[in-house]
Parts: structure tokens; sequence; C-alpha cells
């Protein structure tokens, strides 16, 4: 699967809102394998005072990137709203720097097999030099409606 | 004579994300042993975050927590403090401001030549809503 559909708003892929929304665009999608990218900015909610990002923030980027591929793929079967998922496990994050005012985060997302509802993920930020910023697997549960 | 003549006061300004805005810490206890602490917290409901997390439907995010836990180790210690990894956190009920208005926020920290490992949960008398297993380095 290639990003063929054009997405215009990250609004169609994830069901998060301002002031927490941690993820920009999608920037393509390719079987299990996709890339998305966040610039940070000012008004960041994990915005700390000397103007680095909370390291929560990159977990939570970790996760909304994974929320728009999986809104990526819903809504290319047809979704019109995109599906709700809750982080359920986060395992082995590390990070090794915490992103700064301007810092453009690309992440890339490997996602595993799902299996009742939860799918397993791994996630790995790079800022914009390719320098690793952060790294982790997860468990995203997806609300059955 | 003045209470605090010829003593010091030294007031250090450590930044807290989300103290008073996500939760506000009610009443603190520490553990009999060891270094550690349960923080009796509310969460709380019109912190602007439920404006996006999700619309019409506040839900507490993980990650909100996972922070909460890292300013309730400094509020023990003292000291600056920052997440350089988690080994596990398990995620293991729905939190949101109606479902569990007050929790306990237990942490228990051990040290180590960068900084600390810290143990969290955080619960109410129903169930428990986190567990976390990580490593905080001094900032």
């Amino acid at each position: 699967m290639t990003t063929s559909r054009a997405i215009n708003k990250i609004e169609e892929l994830i069901p998060q809102r301002l002031p927490i929304m941690m993820v920009d665009e999608l920037l393509w999608a390719e079987d299990d394998v996709c890339a998305c990218r966040l610039t940070v900015r000012e008004d960041n909610f994990f915005m700390e005072e000397d103007s680095m990002l909370a390291e929560p923030g990159v977990i939570e980027h970790i996760a909304q990137s994974a929320s728009a591929f999986a809104g990526y793929r819903a809504v290319c079967e047809g979704a019109t709203e995109p599906p709700v998922g809750y982080i359920g496990e986060v395992k082995n994050f590390k990070i090794y720097r915490r992103p700064k005012l301007g810092d453009v985060l690309t992440t890339t997302i490997t996602m595993g097999a799902t299996v009742g509802g939860v799918t397993i993920i791994r996630g790995i930020t790079h800022a914009a030099d390719e320098e690793t910023v952060a790294e982790t697997q997860m468990k995203i549960f997806v609300r059955e409606d | 004579m003045l209470p605090l003549r010829g003593t010091v006061l030294y007031i250090i300004y450590i930044m807290m994300l989300l103290e008073n805005k996500f939760y506000k810490v009610l009443s603190e206890k520490r553990h009999a042993e060891g270094l550690g602490a349960s923080f009796h917290v509310a969460i709380l409901p019109e912190c602007n975050v439920y404006e996006g997390h999700f619309p019409g439907d506040p839900v507490c995010p993980g990650v909100c927590n996972i922070e909460t836990i890292k300013e309730c180790a400094i509020l023990l210690v003292g000291e600056a403090l920052r997440y350089t990894s988690i080994k596990l956190c398990r995620l293991t009920a729905l939190a949101t401001p109606a479902v569990c208005p007050e929790v306990d926020v237990d942490v228990t920290l051990e040290k180590t030549a960068e900084g600390y490992e810290v143990q969290a949960t955080i619960a109410d008398a129903v169930q428990t809503y986190m567990i976390l297993k990580g490593q905080l380095g001094r900032a």
C-alpha cells in the first residue's frame, strides 16, 4: 500500500484535536510501514519553559503517528471517521534527547499484527539531521464502536 | 525575634508541566521504608487537554499519567528529573475525569548512578490504571 490517496488534512486520519495534536502530516505509507512528521512549535501542549518538549510528548507523537497510519488504512477502506485508539502498553521506550523548539521530527512506524483489537507497533523518531531522538514499542487498542 | 533568623531559605524552582493543570496533589504519604510516597491527586476535569482528547469524550491521555508519575517523583526528591527510558508501562484501565476523579499515584525510587529507578502505579479503590517501570535521570 502506498499513499495513492491524497490526504490533505491530518484531522481526517486522527481523532485527537488541539491542544493535543502531535502529528502534522502522514508523509508516506507502504505495506506495514509509514512515516509521519511533526514540527515542534511554541504552543505544543508538552512544551516546557526551556523550549524543549517533555518526554511524554514524544511518546504521544509516536502513538499518534501509529494512529494516523491506522486512520489512513481505515480511510482507504471507506471509513469516514478516524478510528479512536488508546495506548495499552509502552515497552522499551528510550529517549536520547528532548526535541527542541523548531525541530522537525520524522517518525517511522512499523505495524505488527493485530490480535483481538490490539496492534503491536514499533516507532523510531529522528530529527532533521537523521539523529535518533527516541524509539519505542507500543500496544495500541482500537475502540470498536 | 524572627523565627527564620540565622537560617537561609532556599527556594528551588522546578518546572512542572501538568501540576495544577491536569492534576492537583491533595495529600502525600511517605512510605514507611525506602524512598517512596503515595500522592493522592485530583484529576482536574477543566484541563484543556480534554478539548482534544477527545472532543465530547474526555479520556485522560496515558502520556499525561506518565508525566504525572514523573512530577510526583520530582516532588518526592526535590530535584528536576526526566525519563531516560521506560522499560514497561501498562495502561490497565481507561482513566477519565469522570471514572476516577481522584487517584493515588504511588512512586518508589531507588538511587542509581545517573538518577533513579522508578516503579509506580496509578490506582483508586476500584482498579489500577497504570503500572510503570523506568529510569529517571537528573535534569
